[in-house]
């Protein structure tokens, strides 16, 4: 599984990396490597060129603004992040990177990666002599799917851990190209098609990454075959304001079971509504299904992700309670 | 036994016993080791296999033309380059008109360099007419089912089927019969190295093979058969070996492909697996099925068993020499009157299976296990005292013919129980904790051939300094180590003066090699007989000299010295290396040069069995369905621990590896293919899942292994297996019928449980 | 396998200036090229192994210029052009094992040694971040390798026990285990 061939460029500017990106048609960002490189040698995609952005220095550096949120140049190595002390203000946020991978890619991968990991299919992401045994699909070229037959979209999974944490926190992101730039919230980001899975257009770049300041109660879990270097069975952030089983306002955010970041809105007015008691708790459980839609047997069965997107829920609510 | 830690060199012995780090330890730990991998011959091409990509076709049209036309390719191959070379039972080597598995070997390339074999492999032409295929054991035992090949009916490749005793009459004398039913996965070898071979047949009167390796001689053999040789004109090369697991027993296609290309081409040829070529060439373990019915007395005595196990073997049946196994396995744990053994290999169009870690006893013994333990507690009866209860002792003699020179299975029950805990915590753990134990017996090689041989060499440089020729793998488990522990015993020296020289089949004396835990049993008797052999020459030198006879000198510490006496007696003494210099630039000139073999003196089986007893601690999240194994604690009677240190580190793996597979390790197959070919889907626990683990090591000092060892390179994952299994079915309050016990496994359990108990049904709760 | 050189297309190779273990090297290399082929094939340091190729097994591990464990297989080649990287050739120094080598000899953290290169580099580098590492930080640093041979347990007290190698010889072969 050798590297296809390609051009490699390395801006030394964001405006020279934009222009990069605005002219090559099919060019391929480049920043930690280890979601790319990864997938560049299974020839699950073969960019004409790619753009290496690690080292660009508008995409570097986490600082403060005036009103108390974070400003995270996407380039950062998520290694960096939890070194930072500016982080110690999101214990969840440090608890999601964390829980990324292993240190080894950790040391490589930036956020901004994180943010754009492509979608996982174990049909799709295999070599490209195991792809020819199975036939291609969406994503590969034709119309067909191999986890959900007749599925008329990808339904590959987001398997990112951050996503869920900084949609919770309120993130907003900057995504930059020669056509200006524009600011958007981290959970209108995704979409629900394996393929085009964020809104980012392929001449932009992710920049920045805000997080907005709070004081609420945040928590963040996952759920995995082993501890380290594994993606998740499923992830929740969850968020809210005021103390024990009162809150005002809550944020419940699902992680890798599905194509994109679940935010569950019906299911959390409920909750404001009835507070987290133990019966308001079973409720919300309970809604869950509704608010999943249909899932796949991608990497675990579809059965065992909904019970599971349940003891994350009802352990996140209780957390909350507790804090 | 001790508590868990080194027993002291055994009386009289200066290094058998002895905590030795590895004498290859600075090489590996430095870079320094070269693997076949890291080998660059001159003017070497670099190989690649075009494979099937349909579990079953036909091949229309192949054409190469173009792959040959591009620059810097030196060989295309298809079967028309070697139409009558089979490569396993009637298996051609390329496919020849037909595939029957997804990833079967179709054409193969060799090019000046790694992306030119690349490009060039994706302009080969191949059309196919896939062809209905069965690409699951269930499917292919069906009676609609489509034929693998039309030569198998039923799709049934091989059967073994024995009886020892009457089970019938057994089963019927029986107070209570019960069956159980289980069920394991594909599961992967997943060696560190990968698979890799580089072969130079540049000179057709000579092959080369640089490649890991268990068994030297049977890729000889395999080799040379198909390419018309005698074995001696095929060399092996195989210095350090990146794990085996029993993944490298047999020579596999890649080997005859490279030494093909290479024979084409003139030019030495390196083929190495790719990440998910790992998962076509691996051979490990098929999809089994197992059925347990057991016979027992009121009194928990066993009576009857039977024992029927359907094995998938793949396209080809290239592993049925596994097949018997089972039948014999039982004989060496349990008294019993009666058992009946079925065993089958099923073709499927997936590609051949072999064996993993452990093998088919690690298996069938998580399964075996959970079954006897629910046949115990029908009875009533503590499990742990079911199994001593029935368990054989030494000095029997089992149905199979097996005699039991050394035996501490009861002990090794007795260890466990105690220090575990288990007489507190069977029956009393809260609800989703588990305990099990499990028990397992191991043969130290076994005759299954006209013999079981090892050999080995001796020489003595007149500096002193000892080199042992021998034919035995380090897989890493630590052999030549041990070896060179065994010579210098023999020879009264440090293991660091002794140089091993193995890993090149033109150089060493035979050795079938290290499988079938034969290693320390066989190859380590052979090396003490040739070490012997040169101390009985130097003796004679050294007692010409000191005036007495060779019988009362003794070799320790470096010296040669009168029995009774001070080692460094003046005049009545001399050091290990003055003796070494009398037999040479004496008169004589005697270079000391010691020979010995091995084998067995039995027709068939085994002279030694290693035997354990384990007791797993589990927690299971019944939110979740994930388990957390706690604590292992093992008991393993291996003779003699001649290197504890080593020892302790063939027991954490077996341990690791075991309570991965019964847990964590499956091909998740779909089509024939599988869909989890890395290392990051085909899931192993890492750092954060390793459980407590506390080691007894029982000593029984057997008659015949060297210095009294047995074997303890797969024995205990066997038994790692069994109590893991058994402890995550006392958590559950019933047994799992298939591994491995995943999350989604465990909840639709716990989730049956919960309706059960809802609808006020009394049932499995757990205790 | 190592991927030495290339053919076509020409005119995309390019000088990579890469200092390695203190040597300044300046090879051609193609956008081809992973950091694990320039290592292995171009400079021929095989001590880096090659396995999986896809970061999940962590043999391929070497040390950037902060002393960080980073997956050679998954990085371009010309990502590291003026950059400097320790592999495990570049662990000794004169011959003489670091600590962290010596504990592995003498824990029997070592089997069948191919992921060991790669073992031994990334629990250095918990060792650079964190001299007196807890089981956590053991744990999250040795995750990214696996070894079935050892079920890691001996490395990780190898790891535990790096210190008393340090600083002169180090205790008899055998002499110490916790």
């Amino acid at each position: 599984m050798l590297l296809p061939d390609h051009e490699f460029l390395k801006p030394a500017s964001l405006a020279e990396g934009l222009a990069l990106l605005a002219a090559g048609p099919g060019a391929r960002v480049l920043a930690g490597g280890t979601d790319v490189v990864f997938n560049m040698r299974g020839r699950l995609f073969t960019p004409p060129a790619v753009v290496s952005v690690r080292s660009l220095p508008e995409l570097q550096g986490l600082h403060e603004r005036p009103d108390g949120s974070l400003d995270i140049g996407a380039g950062c190595r998520l290694t960096d992040l939890l070194a930072d002390p500016l982080l110690a203000r999101h214990p969840a946020l440090r608890t999601a990177l964390r829980a990324v991978a292993s240190r080894h890619v950790r040391n490589l991968a930036t956020l901004g990666g994180n943010l754009c990991l492509d979608t996982r299919c174990w049909f799709t992401n295999q070599s490209e002599d195991w792809r020819a045994a199975r036939g291609p699909c969406l994503k590969t070229g034709i119309d067909a799917c191999h986890a959900l037959h007749g599925s008329p979209v990808c339904v590959a999974l987001n398997n990112a851990d951050t996503p869920p944490a900084l949609i919770a926190l309120g993130a907003t992101v900057t995504l930059a190209s020669v056509r200006g730039e524009r600011q958007v919230a981290l959970r209108d980001f995704y979409r629900d098609d394996g393929i085009d899975h964020t809104v980012r257009q392929p001449d932009e770049l992710l920049t920045r990454v805000i997080v907005p300041p709070t004081t609420d109660r945040v928590v963040f879990l996952k759920e995995t075959a082993r501890q380290g270097m594994d993606f998740a069975y499923g992830t929740i952030a969850a968020r809210a304001d005021g103390h024990g089983a009162r809150a005002g306002r809550i944020t419940l955010v699902l992680g890798s079971l599905t194509t994109a970041p679940v935010v569950l809105d019906a299911i959390t007015t409920r909750l404001v509504a009835d507070g987290l008691g133990d019966d308001a708790i079973d409720a919300a459980c309970a809604g869950l299904r509704a608010a999943l839609g249909p899932l796949t047997n991608l990497y675990s069965p579809a059965a065992y992700k909904r019970e599971l997107a349940r003891t994350l829920l009802r352990r996140a609510l209780l957390a909350l309670r507790e804090m | 036994m001790t508590d868990g830690r080194a027993p002291p060199p055994g009386p009289g012995l200066g290094v058998i016993g002895r905590r030795q780090p590895r004498l290859d330890g600075f090489d590996k730990v430095s870079g320094r080791s070269v693997f076949a991998d890291d080998i660059e011959l001159p003017g070497m091409l670099h190989g690649r296999i075009l494979r099937s990509p349909h579990a079953r076709a036909r091949i229309v049209r192949l054409d190469t033309t173009k792959a040959r036309a591009l620059p810097g390719v030196k060989a295309v191959v298809t079967n028309g380059d070697a139409p009558d070379l089979v490569f396993s039972e009637r298996q051609p080597l390329l496919a020849k008109g037909f595939v029957h598995y997804v990833g079967e070997e179709v054409a193969a390339v060799a090019a000046t360099d790694p992306f030119i074999a690349d490009e060039a492999l994706r302009l080969i032409e191949v059309e196919y007419e896939p062809l209905p295929a069965v690409t699951s054991l269930r499917r292919a035992l069906q009676p609609d089912a489509p034929l693998v090949h039309e030569w198998a009916a039923g799709n049934v490749a091989v059967t073994h089927d024995r009886d020892f005793g009457d089970p019938d009459a057994a089963f019927a004398e029986s107070d209570l019969v019960i069956t159980d039913e289980f069920r394991s996965p594909v599961q992967h070898n997943t060696l560190a190295e990968f698979h890799v071979a580089i072969a130079d047949f540049s000179n057709p009167d000579k092959l080369h093979v640089w490649t890991p390796t268990q068994s030297a001689p049977m890729y000889q053999m395999a080799l040379a058969k198909a390419f018309g040789l005698e074995s001696s004109q095929v060399r092996i090369v195989y210095g350090n070996v990146g794990g085996a697991f029993t993944g490298r027993g047999r020579a596999k296609p890649h080997h005859f492909v490279a030494a093909l290309l290479s024979r084409v081409a003139a030019r030495p040829v390196k083929i190495k697996a790719t990440a998910d070529e790992e998962f076509i060439m691996f051979r490990g373990s098929g999809e089994t099925l197992y059925r347990f019915r057991t016979g027992v007395t009121r009194d928990g005595r066993i009576r009857a068993l039977e024992l029927d196990v359907t094995f998938d073997a793949g396209a080809h049946a290239e592993w049925a020499m596994i097949l018997w196994l089972p039948a014999l396995y039982p004989n060496w744990l349990y008294r019993f009157e009666g058992l009946r053994y079925r065993g089958r290999f099923v073709y499927t169009n997936t590609v051949p299976k072999g064996s993993n870690h452990g093998g088919i006893m690690g298996r069938m013994s998580a399964g075996w296990m959970q079954h006897l333990t629910r046949v115990a507690e029908e009875l009533g009866l503590d499990p742990a005292e079911f199994h001593r209860r029935n368990a054989i002792e030494a000095g029997d003699h089992a149905r199979d013919g097996s005699d039991f020179g050394s035996c501490g299975l009861k002990e090794c029950i007795d260890r466990v129980v105690e220090r575990s805990g288990w007489q507190v915590k069977y029956g009393r753990l809260p609800p989703y904790r588990g305990i099990g134990i499990g028990i397992g017996a191991q043969a130290s090689g076994g005759k299954n051939a006209s013999n079981d041989t090892s050999a080995a060499m001796v020489k003595i440089a007149d500096d002193g300094r000892v080199t042992l020729f021998t034919g035995i793998p380090d897989l890493g488990q630590g052999s030549w180590t041990v070896m060179a522990m065994i010579a210098a015993e023999v020879l009264g020296i440090e293991p660091a003066d002794v140089n091993v020289v193995g890993g090149d089949s033109d150089i060493v004396p035979f050795d079938w090699g290290a499988f079938s835990q034969r290693g320390t049993f066989m190859t380590g008797n052979a090396v003490k007989v040739a070490a012997e052999d040169a101390r009985a020459q130097l003796a004679s030198v050294a007692a010409a000299a000191l005036g007495v006879q060779a019988e009362d000198l003794v070799f320790a510490g470096g010296r040669v010295h009168i029995r009774g006496e001070a080692p460094d007696a003046p005049g009545r003494s001399l050091s290990f290396r003055e003796a070494v210099a009398k037999a040479f630039h004496g008169g004589e000139g005697r270079y000391v040069m010691g020979r010995g073999f091995f084998n067995s003196p039995r027709q068939s089986g085994s002279m030694a069995f290693s035997f354990g007893a384990q007791v797993a601690e589990v927690e299971v999240d019944p939110e979740s369905g994930a388990v957390r194994v706690l604590k292992v604690t093992v008991a393993h009677d291996l003779g003699r621990a001649l290197n504890p240190l080593a020892v302790e580190g063939q027991l954490d793996g077996q341990v690791f590896s075991g309570l991965s597979q019964v847990l964590y390790e499956e091909c998740r197959m779909d089509a024939g293919q599988v869909l989890n070919p890395s290392r990051l889907e085909y899931k192993l626990p890492r750092t954060w899942e390793l459980p407590e683990v506390d080691y007894t090591l029982v000593e029984t000092i057997d008659p015949y292994g060297p210095f009294g060892a047995k074997e303890v390179g797969e024995g205990p994952i066997v038994v790692t297996m069994s109590a893991v299994a058994a402890a995550v079915a006392n958590a559950l309050g019933e047994p799992l019928p298939q591994m491995p016990m995943t999350p989604w496994r465990l909840l639709r359990v716990i989730r049956h449980h919960r309706r059960r108990r809802a609808r006020g049904a009394p049932g499995a709760a757990p205790r | 396998m190592d991927a030495k050189r290339e053919t076509p297309p020409a005119g995309r190779s390019r000088v990579l200036r890469l200092v390695v273990n203190g040597d300044l090297h300046e090879v051609l290399v193609t956008p081809r090229h992973t950091l694990l082929d320039v290592i292995r094939g171009e400079l021929g340091l095989k001590g880096t192994k090659e396995g999986c190729t896809t970061g999940s097994c962590g043999v391929c591990t070497v040390h950037n210029d902060r002393g960080e464990a980073i997956l050679s297989c998954l990085t371009p080649a010309l990502e590291w052009d003026g950059e400097s990287i320790t592999t495990i050739e570049g662990l000794e120094s004169g011959g003489r094992l670091a600590p962290i080598q010596q504990a592995f000899v003498e824990h029997h953290a070592v089997q069948c040694g191919y992921c060991t290169p790669g073992v031994i580099m990334s629990a250095q580098a918990i060792l650079n971040a964190t001299p007196e590492p807890a089981e956590a930080d053991i744990n999250d640093g040795l995750a990214g390798v696996i070894c079935r041979c050892t079920g890691h347990i001996k490395v990780k007290e190898a790891v535990r026990n790096a210190w008393r190698y340090a600083g002169g010889a180090g205790p008899a072969p055998g002499g110490s285990h916790d």
